[in-house]
């Protein structure tokens, strides 16, 4: 997958052109700094903020979430420059790509759009909240409590004004 | 970093916001059953606090159903609107402040949309089918452009009962059980015996209910501590609609009348609004659910003066109801509307009026309502001569398409529900008007 950097990264000599990011659970990667601050709003002030030769910590950011948003910024940032989905630089390639990220399993989804935010990812967060708001379509209530793992958390009377709003919006 | 600590403050948000919501679970069942529930809900909220899409972060939640309002603007799509908002309280939330009332959206989403007011420009198009056989008049809103088209999507029903000394017409939520009884009874309309004068009835206070928290105003009638619990029939008069005789006699179109007693005639005004005592609009549930109190007795008990005989002194009499302490008589009075005159077609020999498309066959029934500017409505003060182009609008507008099939286009400051009544009251014998 992604840079996978040395677990001694921290005190790793920094080479030329490179950033390291801790994840929430601890691991470390080295990545193009070029990219991901072209891509993520949060790692450019870190960098800014001079960062740049110690280990960014990204506390909420899991591993496996770090490691697919970086993805996400290398592949935009070498194939489309960054740019949006609404400018020429997005091709069918940079959509596939999109594509295949987008069918991660439910609990991946989550932790993208918790990076994608945290990170200030804008392209990212916008095509995992499509995703989600996809997958909200056509599904019962029960169904979406399912998807979603959750609870029903109304009171009895409102449970009840709740079921005759979504019957009257079935009929 | 600031930015983790807006994280931080979001998370301690939603932790606090679960375990108020928690609160009030536990008060609910407190009042109402056992103990052993208590429990229960206890393990539910533990297991909400575990599941990670209980926990996105407001603003996410909000940007995802954002995407799904927009994507879902037709019905029969936007069903998915309303299970989403069905799914939980935070959920719900969001829905409700994402999803925009009638009349700046143009769309109906909630039930709760059929009795706020229409849009302001281009008015919601409906249809009413009518079924002799069960007496029962179904309102659908047009899905397409066609008026011969049905297909729509549900939005009241209603059931004629005639009784000994009136007729009544029962409307509901609910496309098949249309009854009183029923739990999404949300008002009727009632005819005296001849089928000329109308009463509208909401389960809903109207606006000036909201009086009762005024103290001052009519504060003997209405701090009254006689409150049912939820008695789910009260009703509050909202409107009243009287046909009269036209001065050509028996044949020529017939003249409308409709006070709205719900709605003040500075809703036309420029910038004026409909005041809601509803918290429908911005609140997660109607009040008529959560707020038992506002269900007076002797609210309704008032209203039905109103039901007599006095008919043609309504007019003062509901500008007068509202107007008690003098100096706000301009924003109490009710707006009053009046069919539009139609003219009489020399070539053709018959009454026209133009409903530009949306009506196709002649009928008595066939009206159009624009708002009335007659002096004993209120004479506008000289400092305003003309009146503001709103009051040249066709507020609602009704006729017949085919043999049970008839249109329904209301806009602001109606709402659907209003809409129907009137419409519902043409559909009624007028023994004196025809």
């Amino acid at each position: 997958m992604a840079t996978t950097g040395a677990s001694d990264g921290a005190s790793a000599a920094k080479k030329e052109g490179l950033v390291t990011l801790m994840s929430g659970d601890g691991e470390i990667f080295e990545v193009e700094a070029a990219a991901v601050a072209a891509l993520s709003v949060t790692i450019r002030h870190a960098i800014e903020e001079g960062f740049g030769d110690r280990p960014i910590p990204l506390p909420i950011v899991g591993a496996r979430a770090l490691a697919l948003a970086v993805e996400y910024c290398r592949k935009h940032h070498s194939l489309g420059g960054g740019a949006g989905e609404d400018s020429a630089a997005y091709d069918d390639e940079l959509r596939a790509f999109d594509h295949n990220l987008a069918k991660v399993d439910r609990d991946t989804l989550f932790d993208l759009i918790e990076a994608a935010n945290y990170l200030e990812i804008e392209g990212l967060l916008n095509l995992m909240c499509r995703t989600v708001a996809e997958m909200m379509k056509g599904k019962s209530v029960e169904e979406l409590r399912r998807t979603f793992d959750v609870s029903n958390d109304y009171t009895p009377e409102e449970e009840e004004e709740v079921r005759r709003e979504v019957s009257w919006a079935l009929d | 970093m600031s930015f983790r600590s807006i994280v931080r403050d979001v998370r301690d948000g939603i932790g606090s916001l679960s375990r108020r919501g928690f609160e009030v679970r536990v008060a609910a069942h407190r009042r109402g059953k056992s103990q052993g529930h208590v429990h229960e809900i206890r393990d539910q909220s533990s297991v909400i606090q575990n599941s990670c899409w209980a926990s996105l972060p407001p603003e996410l939640l909000r940007d995802v159903i954002r995407r799904l309002e927009a994507s879902e603007s037709t019905w029969p799509s936007r069903k998915n609107v309303v299970a989403c908002a069905a799914v939980c309280r935070s959920w719900r939330e969001t829905c409700k402040e994402l999803v925009k009332n009638p009349e700046l959206s143009g769309k109906i989403t909630f039930p709760v949309s059929l009795k706020q007011p229409g849009p302001r420009d281009a008015p919601i198009q409906c249809f009413i089918k009518r079924d002799k056989s069960t007496l029962t008049y179904h309102l659908y809103l047009c899905l397409s452009p066609a008026v011969l088209v049905e297909n729509g999507k549900f939005l009241l029903s209603a059931k004629r009962n005639r009784r000994t000394t009136c007729t009544e017409y029962i409307i509901t939520m609910d496309a098949d059980n249309i009854s009183r009884s029923s739990s999404t009874y949300i008002g009727k309309l009632r005819s005296n015996f001849l089928g000329t004068k109308f009463v509208i009835y909401d389960t809903q206070p109207p606006y000036n209910a909201a009086g009762l928290s005024h103290p001052g105003k009519t504060s003997r009638r209405f701090h009254s501590k006689k409150v049912s619990p939820r008695c789910p029939s009260s009703s509050y008069v909202v409107s009243q609609v009287a046909y009269e005789l036209n001065v050509l006699g028996t044949r020529g179109p017939r003249r409308m009348h409709c006070i709205m007693h719900s709605i003040p005639a500075s809703a036309l005004d420029a910038g004026g609004t409909v005041p809601s005592c509803q918290p429908d609009s911005d609140g997660l549930f109607s009040r008529s659910i959560l707020d038992e109190s506002f269900n007076s007795v002797s609210f309704s008990k008032s209203s039905v003066d109103f039901g007599s005989a006095r008919f043609s002194d309504i007019t003062a009499a509901g500008a007068g109801a509202g107007a008690d302490d003098g100096d706000e008589e301009g924003k109490a009075r009710p707006l009053v509307l009046r069919n539009k005159a139609p003219r009489w077609h020399e070539q053709l020999q018959c009454w026209c009026l133009n409903f530009r498309g949306r009506v196709t066959v002649a009928s008595v029934k066939n009206f159009q309502l624009i708002a009335a500017t007659q002096p004993s409505a209120g004479a506008p003060t000289p400092s305003q001569p003309a009146p503001p182009p709103e009051h040249d609008k066709i507020i609602l507008q009704f006729g017949k398409v085919a043999k049970d099939m008839f249109t329904m286009d209301y806009r602001y400051p109606l709402s659907a529900f209003q809409a129907f009544a009137i419409c519902l009251s043409s559909f009624d014998t007028k023994l004196a008007c025809e």
